[in-house]
């Protein structure tokens, strides 16, 4: 740590948050093998002391899109159970302390996302993620609401998972199964492949759940706070966000995209301590 | 209160998994079906299993321990040919009726469930049919509401002719000459003629009793082939049959 114009400034400093890599890798292969697993004891095998859940059954989205039905009748929708209420519960409460965090650190289809990604990091610098003109990007960022909408309406009147048939997450992990419909891959593939261009695609403009979650960035405990007294106004938290968040203009990083990734903070691009926080309390 | 990515990841870990531990030490934890359907909560049947919640992971076993319906009679009114109908799960009905292009499959099962058994079952929740080997039993059984015998009446379908072939058996207009009466066509009795049809002809069941002096057969039984196999002259038996669909017929 140096003294520059005044401002404490940290000359070796992680551009990235590792251990939220290390998490979310934890969490890829622990659903790959539950999911794995599943497909082993349906055949008369499996790994033992390891749980067997379907992909329903360990998704917290089934919590929320079996909400009405389960108010309604005192029934879960079709392939989901009492695990997947538990599991929203679980994620709306880490939600309103700490933002979407399940999306910046958990969920494996942003991992996945993030991944493909770094190819085009590699291809386009500074270009990538900023392909999409600002207007449409604006508008399109309301899409997944349209979307959450759609989701929970289906789901109430039919009954069935209907969003499976499109789920790219559901794809993700069953794609070698009968089960996934061929319209679910075509949404992976899309997914991935505009991955190359745009950061979590599915996350900023399509993702239900992250609609949902979304929300509690308006409220939340924790939130991405900057130091207008401290801050250099270089732009380096905006440069980096995933999700194109305009930290340095803010002083309270409220926006409904925001997963809490902390990639902006002093911690990891901020050049300056104590600058852009992850915090409960106010900062100068 | 300011957090660093190393506490806030163990955190996530602290409520994620314990969240989890409590939830299951609660009870509440179960990531697959218990076999046991939820129960209705109110009304006349509170406390009974529910139908609409069988899900597509049970077998007709399951089924069996929770209503009282046999896996033989679910077999039979599925079409399912099997030594041991207990096993037969139900979500594989979806992929044995795919080429019929009808679906068929766990709502089907649900709808049938709770007409064998008398229990309630939201008809307007999702357009469900029937194979007609499943109505010919529930019309044999004789314990319809009006609503369900009309809601079947329409929801029948014939699952050895493709869906593209076929319309809903009381639905069915077939493409034909001008001078073929359909309605006397459909209401003849012939020597494929089952008793499900005469049930489901509106012929009943005690009319059948009386007429072949012994109780209803497997509705899925042909006429003929219950005569040949009783001592009844199928010849005799025909046209008093049909005096009697005549009598119903529309």
């Amino acid at each position: 740590m140096v003294t520059l114009f005044g401002k404490r400034i940290r000359l070796f400093r992680p551009r990235t948050i590792w251990i939220r890599r290390v998490v979310q890798w934890f969490f890829f292969l622990l659903i790959a093998l539950i999911v794995f697993n599943h497909s082993l004891v349906e055949s008369g095998g499996g790994i033992p002391f390891l749980a067997s859940a379907s992909l329903h059954g360990v998704c917290p989205f089934g919590g929320v899109e079996t909400l009405y039905t389960y108010f309604a009748s005192g029934l879960f929708v079709s392939k989901i159970h009492d695990s997947s209420l538990v599991l929203a519960a679980i994620v709306i409460l880490m939600s309103v302390l700490f933002g979407p965090v399940f999306c910046g650190w958990i969920c494996p289809l942003g991992t996945v996302q993030e991944w493909v990604s770094k190819i085009g990091k590699k291809l386009f610098k500074r270009r990538f993620n900023h392909f999409v003109p600002l207007k449409v990007d604006n508008v399109l960022r309301y899409l997944r609401y349209g979307i959450l909408v759609w989701v929970l309406y289906v789901t109430a009147t039919s009954g069935k998972l209907l969003f499976e048939a499109y789920d790219p997450y559901f794809a993700l992990f069953n794609f070698w199964s009968t089960e996934v419909a061929w319209t679910s891959l075509a949404v992976l593939g899309v997914t991935l492949v505009l991955s190359v261009f745009v950061e979590r695609p599915w996350c900023k403009y399509a993702c239900p759940y992250g609609a949902v979650l979304g929300l509690t960035n308006i409220f939340r405990v924790f939130s991405i706070k900057r130091a207008e007294s401290t801050c250099k106004a270089d732009g380096a938290c905006s440069i980096m966000c995933p999700m194109n968040i305009q930290v340095d203009s803010v002083k309270t990083v409220r926006d409904h995209q925001c997963i809490s990734c902390l990639e902006c903070t002093s911690e990891a691009i901020c050049p300056v301590a104590k600058t852009v926080l992850f915090t409960s309390g106010g900062v100068k | 209160m300011t957090l660093t990515s190393k506490p806030l990841s163990v955190m996530l870990f602290v409520i994620l998994f314990g969240g989890i531990a409590l939830s299951s030490a609660m009870g509440w934890w179960a990531t697959e079906s218990t076999k046991e359907p939820a129960a209705f909560t109110e009304g006349e049947f509170a406390g009974l299993a529910n139908p609409a919640d069988i899900r597509g992971s049970y077998t007709f076993g399951d089924i069996a321990n929770s209503f009282d319906v046999t896996p033989g009679i679910l077999a039979q009114a599925f079409g399912i040919i099997t030594d041991d109908p207990a096993t037969f799960a139900v979500k594989d009905l979806e992929v044995l009726y795919l080429d019929s292009g009808y679906e068929i499959g766990t709502n089907s099962v649900r709808m049938f469930v709770a007409f064998y058994t008398g229990l309630p079952f939201d008809l307007t929740a999702e357009e469900t049919v029937m194979p007609k080997s499943a109505a010919d039993i529930l019309l044999a059984k004789g314990s319809l509401t009006p609503e369900q015998a009309a809601y079947l009446e329409t929801h029948t379908v014939n699952v050895n002719e493709p869906a593209s072939a076929v319309e809903p058996v009381a639905e069915s207009t077939p493409a034909v000459e001008e001078t073929h009466d359909p309605v006397a066509e459909e209401y003849t009795v012939k020597g494929k003629t089952t008793f499900g049809d005469l049930i489901l002809w509106g012929v009943p069941k005690e009319t059948i009793e009386a007429l072949i002096d012994a109780d209803m057969p497997d509705p899925a039984m042909k006429v003929k082939d219950y005569a040949s196999a009783n001592g009844l002259d199928f010849e005799t038996l025909k046209p008093a049959l049909q005096a009697e669909v005549d009598k119903v017929k529309p």
